[in-house]
């Protein structure tokens, strides 16, 4: 727009400049005419020269010419009257200089032209004037259409520019709202819904790939999440389930007091079971939220795993394993939190740990961070449980999965890993040749 | 000894009373955060226990209100909320203790007494006896029947805190907490496994038999006349 704007300024001022010099150098030819003209015929034969003058007017009516001999005009034109006007008028009388075009305005024309006093011949002494205008009104005329017409070409051109544009827009967008309608299609139901690349120009690639990706990880994350409600209500609705019908069964005869006692002791540990389901699936949901804060102390890892030794010296030793430590490192972590990720860690190693076998902590910490393995020695676990062994609720033996012996609920891990994370450090773990090991690394200043 | 509980939920009100006049205490029960402030105002207890979700008055407020009248009476919070605010604040405005909800009853008990033997310090005892176990806690040496005992460092002090709470059924958290200062559910049944390996030395050789199994509950040492 404002360069249309410019554009059409810049092509009037010139056009005007031209005709400007195109009048300029008609009028200062007429001069030169005129001064030859009274050269050759001396100023004494003022018919010869009015006679001359017309002829060399003839077929140029827009010109206006006036010639005088000191105050006595010797020729003129029609409608000369203007210039005779002007020149009567003492304040123009001294024009000399004719570079600049004069501007007059008569009976409704428009002229521009000069007015000169020739310098005086030295035979006589008689002063000449000369003045000549050309009638500008048609290149007024022809300016003021000419601006006409620009500003309609422009207005067409503007709104020509503005529909291809906007269909220029539309189409370059296109792909974008068909991305958009994909988005608007995915729901919990089509949530395996994907942007195809083929039907996208090159430009909008890598956009529809970290939109695909956010799919994915959205995706993973939902259908963990689903899975997980459905863990929960399964690993609750087992205990409960016990709980009723063994209720039932008991009420539905009377009972001798010990055999209601014995009822209400096999009540009271799926309660307590389910009561740690609760507890544990609290912390887990708390460090899901972020809610988690680590209070930071400073934190002996090799204290802590010593003081772990000497609580679970009594399992290790009835299972004939022994626990052995290696190396030190120091770390600003929340002691309680990092005892019980660490907790969990061994108690997993002594379940699946062969008899007579050790395990092996290690402790290491380099560039800023502390590195704790945990290695046993047992079954190898596949890389498909590996992979699922942080999960909740999983448990690798799934024969055992409710087990007296202490085989846990399956969290164990998954609050572990959540208090790690907590703490901006990364847990995993790798398994051959009937060894496991846990790799823990935790910032020392996270 | 003489505990006040401020409990709004019926069954758990009345299960607690129950428990804890079973116990040997005398309970006073109400359901709501104004009948227990003036309450713990006009009379005497030993304890309040204080739900903190409570109609009316929550537990907080009653809490600062028996402060600010000077009462020193000791409080036990039971809170549903597992937040870390809520045990800071509970504790900063004079909390003697608190429990999170669900817990065991055998865990409140302990805590209770805990907190009731608290203030009445006595004279540190140089040995505990219990029949004719005795526990040596300058040597740190165990003896039943004039043999000695052998014991690991842990496993003396399991037997300590057992013998200083006799009679007193010690759920294994707590013992956990006490004696291995695990202070988290811990995954296994490692107590278990280590008050097993106990027994097989203080009692195996020994009768009467001293430490007992409750079921659901904990341990308990006592010398029982059966």
């Amino acid at each position: 727009m404002v360069v249309l704007l410019a554009m059409g300024y810049l092509i009037v001022a010139s056009v005007d400049h031209h005709f400007d010099e195109q009048d300029r150098v008609a009028v200062q030819g007429k001069l030169e005419l005129i001064q030859n003209i009274l050269a050759m015929d001396g100023p004494s034969n003022q018919e010869s020269f009015a006679l001359k003058l017309k002829d060399s007017l003839v077929g140029h009516h827009e010109l206006v010419v006036m010639v005088a001999a000191g105050d006595t005009v010797i020729f003129r034109t029609e409608h000369a009257g203007f210039l005779a006007r002007y020149l009567q008028d003492p304040v123009n009388y001294s024009v000399r200089e004719y570079v600049n075009l004069h501007s007059w305005q008569d009976d409704g024309h428009k002229y521009r032209g000069i007015a000169v006093i020739l310098p005086e011949s030295p035979g006589t002494k008689t002063r000449f004037t000369v003045a000549i205008a050309i009638d500008a009104q048609q290149h007024i005329t022809f300016m003021d259409m000419f601006k006409l017409q620009l500003m309609l070409v422009g207005l067409v051109g503007l709104v020509l520019m503005g529909c291809l544009g906007w269909i220029v827009t539309r189409r370059g967008l296109m792909p974008v709202s068909n991305m958009a309608r994909v988005a608007e299609g995915i729901t919990a139901q089509r949530i395996d819904d994907r942007l195809r690349l083929d039907s996208l120009p090159k430009e909008l690639h890598s956009l529809a790939i970290s939109f695909n990706d956010m799919l994915d990880r959205l995706e993973g994350s939902f259908h963990r999440l689903s899975d997980y409600a459905s863990d929960i209500a399964h690993e609750l609705r087992t205990p409960v389930n016990t709980l009723m019908t063994q209720t039932q069964v008991s009420l539905s005869l009377s009972r001798t007091p010990d055999q209601y006692r014995e009822i209400l002791y096999s009540n009271l540990e799926e309660y307590e079971r389910l009561a740690r389901i609760i507890s544990d699936m609290l912390f887990l949901a708390k460090a899901d939220n972020g809610l988690m804060i680590p209070s930071r102390q400073q934190v002996k890892v090799h204290n802590e795993v010593g003081a772990l030794f000497e609580f679970y010296d009594a399992l290790a030793a009835e299972k004939n394993v022994r626990l052995q430590i290696s190396g030190a490192a120091e770390l600003q972590a929340d002691p309680l939190m990092i005892r019980r990720a660490l907790s969990n860690l061994l108690s997993n190693a002594i379940r699946h740990s062969q008899v007579g076998s050790a395990i092996e902590v290690n402790i290491a910490s380099e560039s800023g961070e502390v590195r704790i393995n945990i290695a046993n020695e047992g079954d190898t676990l596949t890389p498909s449980q590996l992979e699922r062994v942080f999960d909740r609720f999983y448990r690798a033996d799934a024969s055992r999965s409710r087990g007296d012996d202490g085989a846990g609920l399956g969290l164990g891990l998954a609050i572990t890993r959540s208090i790690i994370e907590a703490h901006h450090g990364r847990i995993s773990a790798a398994s051959a040749h009937g060894r496991t090991c846990f790799f823990v690394v935790i910032p020392i200043n996270a | 000894m003489k505990i006040l509980i401020v409990e709004d939920e019926p069954k758990t009100g009345e299960y607690l009373s129950q428990g804890l006049s079973e116990a040997g205490f005398a309970i006073e029960l109400v359901q709501n955060g104004d009948d227990g402030l003036h309450r713990a105002l006009q009379y005497e207890y030993d304890l309040v226990i204080l739900d903190v979700m409570l109609p009316g008055l929550n537990g907080w407020q009653v809490l600062q209100s028996i402060r600010k009248h000077g009462l020193q009476v000791p409080v036990l919070f039971l809170t549903a909320r597992d937040q870390v605010e809520d045990r800071v604040s509970g504790l900063e405005m004079g909390a003697d203790d608190y429990l999170v909800k669900p817990f065991s009853f055998a865990e409140l008990l302990a805590r209770v007494r805990t907190i009731l033997r608290r203030g009445r310090g006595g004279i540190e005892a140089k040995t505990l006896n219990v029949a004719d176990l005795e526990l040596d806690l300058l040597r740190r040496r165990a003896t039943r029947s004039g043999r000695r005992i052998d014991l690991t460092a842990k496993e003396f002090g399991l037997l300590e805190l057992l013998m200083r709470r006799q009679g007193e059924v010690l759920p294994r958290s707590l013992i956990a907490s006490q004696v291995w200062d695990m202070n988290f559910d811990s995954d296994t049944n490692v107590v278990e496994v280590a008050m097993r390996r106990l027994r097989s030395k203080v009692d195996d050789a020994f009768a009467p038999k001293l430490i007992h199994t409750v079921r659901g509950m904990g341990y308990v040492l006592e010398e029982k006349n059966t």
